[in-house]
């Protein structure tokens, strides 16, 4: 997204951006156990996007458009477009092993460490679906955030649109 | 086979404007090769055929509503592609001299042979929705041809009448195909015409299909379209009004009339009734035209009416008579107007008013006028005379009582006519006296170029293959009586014959020429009676106030339907709903069994805060309030879901809810803190109660619907298969993300494309320096 | 069957349909919520009674309530928020456009409407004349 470059708001403080530093990475790391806890307890794709998203509005209430941009990782429409592909391909996946289109899974691996980890091939999908939901609240965040952060005494377009 | 001659038209037509820019003129003669192919292989076809044995060939198209490529040659549909092809690759010929080299004359030529095979089509059919479809066909392309001319406010106007009144026509002939179709219980052609079904409905069909085909083929009261379609190029008028396009009207009553005239009591007096009045009417405006294209135009119409009749009484020697007539109609009516295209090129007028001694200058062209106009006229020992024979004979046998009578008297007159007009086309035309400054214009004849021979060569094999058939009837016998014996076996039987003896159709045939000869002598006189008469009610006016009308209805209607006003039409729906489903509700439902307030104290508590919440964010009048109560209501709502037991629609709604919250803030900062009154439309008493009555609707639709469940929830499955099969204890997850993720692939394919459409409306908005 | 439900929804669909109705895009943005929070409800109370959320091995006991329409209203919320910032973008919009967020008659439709009153009276001056 855009960084607008002249933002209004007063210089922050230590205190708030350490504080939010530490609740920020808290709320994502909930969010992606939402995620990959989705499939047996409440959570899932939908929330754990929405909960990240949140982070996100937390970072923009304190830095605004700005500092969004600079903490997300990638811009808002890779993540979506990744989503979206991620999601598709799962389906397909289905459709070439076999089965129906957007058909899954279970899958069973042992991970070193971890010992057995059971998932689904639903996990992917829903993955596509957390990131699909990140993004659009980052673009809600750099679109209609971003204009609010001009002066309000100065809305940008209005004044030919008011000559007119 | 058919399908490919077919499909080689479509080809050429496709391929013609890139071949007209290099080939100039020439492109004529590539795009000859489809009819000159089709006729060819109708040729080599044509001793089976005649015979009696059809070419069938059938490609499914869309089973499901009964339509399929069938196409089917039989001997009549034979006759009719001798004219369509046959014709139609001497009329490509003549059109390679007619142009001269201009702009667009390749995406003409490609029109023109799209046209040439849609009337192919329409002839080869036998599915009537396949008529239908290539009957539409003609129309367009008959359409874009008319307004070739485009820079000439006339040939627009008339392209624009003739694709109205043929395609209304067109539009009525569908509805009466799916009667009639709907009631045999098949949509084909032969199908229907070997069995053909009866009844009241069939009756209606009948008359909607010949609405079409009258509209077509110009009959009286829609034959106004004809004469002004001559603002087309000459070629085009030729293969229009020869063999294509207004043929197809009398192609297909010849087809439908030997099935269905007898059994429907209106049949006969309609259809011959219209053909007897288009004869008259035709004719006797011919006699008054100057420019000789429009005389022919008239004349059209006038023979057209003849061809109903004949073809029309279902009757077999009509019937024969009528396939005569159309082989001989389309023979000298395409050499006639060719004839005219060449006087009109080379002397650049056709007011025959100012022509004078053109025929001393080129007599060949004067010969082939002649001999079209005197076979026209039905002067013996040419084909219009052996079909005229024909004709007065059958209808002398016809035994229709009085209606026959009428009807013979009617087409005696009308042939009366026609030799007046005819003999005023060749003298006006080539002769030398008429054209003697009338008008105030100098005479234009004697100092006009002579056409090259290759031009006319097209005009006089057309005249010549006249006179070989009409002195030895042999020659076209067996594809007449083929082509009538495909329509009904009875009228296969009658052959074309030179001399019938002594008999009273000799005589009529005499009383006609010699009263023809009459009306040409006084055609002073009848001029100036016909311009007494010159102030009667025209269908063209009755047709341009009909079109006036329809535009001035549209805009009322659209004025009051379409006002532009959203909450009125929001208003109209929402009235609706509660008008038809609501009443519905009201008058055929009774409240179900088990109905409980509520299933806890805290959720009547929390449904009385949501509920309160709601009416604060209907009434609030800053837009902070009304966002903040519908917060409220969100996370009101968040907790009803908790005690509904659903977790997940409640951590989801929370989330939402406060997102949304947040972007709303971010919007509002920009408007104005109070909401400003505004004038309305919709009062607020009417919004109050439509809003009311919506939500009473709602209430009693939601308690009906609950207890309306008869079958076992498809979740039970989902309950068990989700832990064995899915891999999940969520249910709901699992519902999400595999048993109904297709939905969810949807979904989120939504949400891509409203973030696109968030950051393109705001990014719009910016001036182009700010866009980074 | 749960009335005091049934009732909310009712009220949720009345106080959004009012608010469809005005002219101020923001009130509209406002009453298609509301209404999005009725429809959510209704596919809820069409699945029948509450119960215990539907996880399987999950704490809690007796019936499970409906999952489908819970899977259902929680596709439909997220769409309504999609749709919601949809909405405001386009509020900012009309905005920026003309400094106001009032949904205005169609000028197109308008325009053929005054077209209809002067053919109209068009021809009631030609017959006056006539």
């Amino acid at each position: 997204m855009r960084v607008t470059g002249r933002s209004t708001r007063p210089p922050q403080s230590l205190i708030l951006d350490t504080c939010l530093g530490a609740v920020f990475h808290t709320v994502l790391v909930f969010s992606l156990f939402l995620l990959f806890a989705g499939h047996n307890a409440p959570g899932g794709g939908f929330i754990g996007g929405l909960v990240a998203g949140a982070a996100f509005v937390l970072h923009y209430v304190a830095g605004g458009t700005g500092q969004v941009t600079r903490i997300a990782p990638v811009a808002p429409f890779v993540l979506m477009g990744s989503g979206l592909t991620l999601a598709v391909l799962v389906g397909m996946g289905a459709l070439l092993a076999g089965g129906q289109l957007l058909e899954s899974g279970v899958l069973s691996l042992d991970v070193p460490v971890l010992g057995t980890v059971k998932t689904t091939s639903a996990l992917p999908f829903d993955v596509g679906v957390y990131l699909i939901v990140v993004g659009l609240v980052l673009a809600v965040l750099g679109s209609l955030g971003g204009e609010a952060d001009r002066p309000a005494d100065e809305p940008e377009g209005t004044g030919e649109a008011r000559a007119r | 086979m058919l399908a490919l001659l077919l499909g080689l038209h479509a080809v050429l037509a496709l391929a013609a404007p890139a071949l007209g820019r290099r080939l100039g003129p020439r492109v004529f003669l590539v795009c000859a090769l489809a009819p000159g192919a089709t006729a060819a292989w109708a040729a080599t076809q044509a001793a089976g055929v005649l015979d009696g044995s059809a070419t069938t060939q059938v490609i499914s198209w869309v089973p499901g509503l009964g339509l399929d490529l069938a196409l089917r040659l039989d001997g009549f549909a034979l006759l009719m592609v001798a004219l369509v092809s046959g014709i139609g690759a001497v009329i490509f010929a003549y059109s390679r001299w007619y142009f001269s080299p201009r702009p667009g004359l390749g995406r003409f030529a490609g029109v023109l042979t799209a046209f040439a095979g849609s009337m192919l089509g329409v002839v080869l059919a036998d599915n009537l929705l396949l008529i239908y479809v290539f009957w539409e066909l003609t129309s367009i392309t008959s359409y874009l041809l008319i307004g070739f001319e485009d820079e000439k406010g006339s040939a627009r106007a008339a392209a624009l009448q003739a694709i109205l009144v043929t395609g209304a026509g067109g539009l009525a002939m569908l509805a009466g195909f799916v009667l009639v179709g709907q009631a045999a219980g098949t949509y084909s052609l032969s199908g229907i015409l070997a069995d053909p079904p009866g009844g009241g409905v069939v009756g209606a069909g009948l008359v909607l299909v010949l609405l079409g085909a009258c509209t077509k083929s110009a009959q009286v009261p829609f034959h106004f379209w004809l004469p002004a379609a001559m603002a087309a190029p000459t070629p085009v008028s030729a293969y229009l009004h020869s063999a294509t396009m207004v043929k197809a009207g009398v192609y297909l009553i010849a087809r439908l009339a030997p099935a269905f005239a007898a059994g429907h009591a209106f049949w006969r007096p309609l259809v011959m009734g219209l053909g007897v009045a288009t004869m008259l009417v035709g004719g006797w405006r011919a006699l008054r035209q100057h420019d000789l294209k429009l005389l022919l135009a008239y004349g059209t119409v006038s023979q057209l009416g003849f061809m109903v009749v004949l073809v029309g009484a279902g009757i077999p020697e009509l019937t024969f008579a009528g396939a005569a007539l159309i082989v001989a109609h389309g023979l000298f009516k395409a050499a006639l107007f060719m004839v005219v295209g060449i006087v009109d090129h080379q002397a650049h007028t056709r007011d025959l008013r100012v022509l004078s001694g053109l025929g001393r200058r080129m007599p060949g062209v004067a010969a082939v006028a002649a001999v079209a106009a005197a076979s026209m006229a039905g002067v013996p020992l040419l084909l219009g005379f052996l079909s005229k024979e024909a004709a007065y004979e059958a209808l002398l046998h016809a035994h229709l009582g009085v209606g026959g009578a009428l009807a013979l008297a009617g087409v005696v007159a009308g042939s009366v006519l026609t030799f007046a007009y005819g003999a005023r086309f060749v003298l006006g035309g080539f002769g030398a006296g008429s054209g003697q400054g009338a008008g105030g214009h100098d005479p234009v004849g004697p100092d006009v170029p002579r056409p090259a021979p290759a031009f006319v060569v097209p005009a006089a094999l057309l005249a010549v293959l006249t006179v070989v058939a009409g002195v030895a009837p042999a020659v076209v016998d067996p594809l007449v009586g083929g082509g009538a014996g495909a329509l009904d076996p009875a009228a296969g039987k009658a052959h074309l014959a030179l001399w019938h003896g002594f008999t009273l159709t000799l005589g009529l045939s005499v009383l006609t020429l010699a009263a023809g000869a009459l009306l040409v002598v006084g055609a002073g006189a009848v001029e100036r009676f016909q311009g007494r008469l010159a102030g009667a009610p025209s269908a063209v006016g009755v047709y341009s106030s009909a079109l006036a009308g329809l535009s001035r209805l549209a805009d009322r209607v659209t004025a009051v339907l379409q006002n532009g006003s959203l909450p009125v039409y929001l208003g109209v729906i929402l009235l609706t709903v509660l008008a038809l489903p609501g009443l519905t509700l009201l008058t055929r439902t009774r409240l179900p069994g088990g109905i409980v307030v509520g299933e806890s104290p805290l959720q009547v508590v929390v449904a009385g805060v949501v509920l309160v919440a709601a009416v604060g964010a209907a009434f609030a009048h800053r837009r902070f309030a009304a966002v903040l109560f519908l917060g409220g209501v969100g996370y009101g709502v968040a907790v009803l879901f908790v005690i509904q037991g659903a977790p997940d629609l409640a951590l989801t709604q929370l989330l939402v809810e406060t997102l949304a919250v947040v972007i709303f803030v971010l919007v509002l900062r920009h408007l104005p803190e109070r909401f400003e009154p505004s004038v309305w439309r919709l009062g607020q008493a009417t919004r109050v109660a439509v809003a009311g009555g919506v939500g009473v609707f709602v209430a009693a639709f939601s308690l009906v619907a609950a207890g309306a469940r008869t079958a076992e929830p498809v979740s039970g499955a989902y309950l068990e298969q989700a832990v064995p099969e899915a891999g999940g204890h969520n249910v709901v997850n699992v519902i999400l993300v595999d048993f109904r993720a297709f939905d969810t692939l949807g979904e989120i394919t939504v949400l891509t494309v409203a973030a696109l459409g968030i950051v393109s409306l705001v990014q719009a908005g910016r001036r182009p320096q700010d866009r980074a | 069957m749960i009335l005091v439900l049934a009732v909310l929804v009712g009220v949720l669909y009345a106080v959004g349909t009012y608010l469809l109705l005005q002219r101020t895009l923001t009130r509209v943005v406002i009453g298609l919520a509301i209404m999005g929070h009725g429809a959510n409800l209704l596919l809820l109370l069409a699945g029948g009674r509450a119960g215990r959320a539907p996880i399987v091995d999950g704490p809690g006991g007796g019936a499970f309530a409906d999952p489908l329409p819970q899977a259902l209203a929680l596709t439909a919320i997220v769409i309504t928020f999609g749709i919601t910032a949809f909405l405001l973008a386009l509020a900012y919009r009309s905005w920026l456009l003309r400094s106001d967020d009032e949904v205005e008659d169609d000028v197109e439709d308008r325009r053929i409407a005054r077209l209809a009153r002067r053919h109209d009276e068009a021809r009631r001056h030609d017959e006056d004349d006539s």
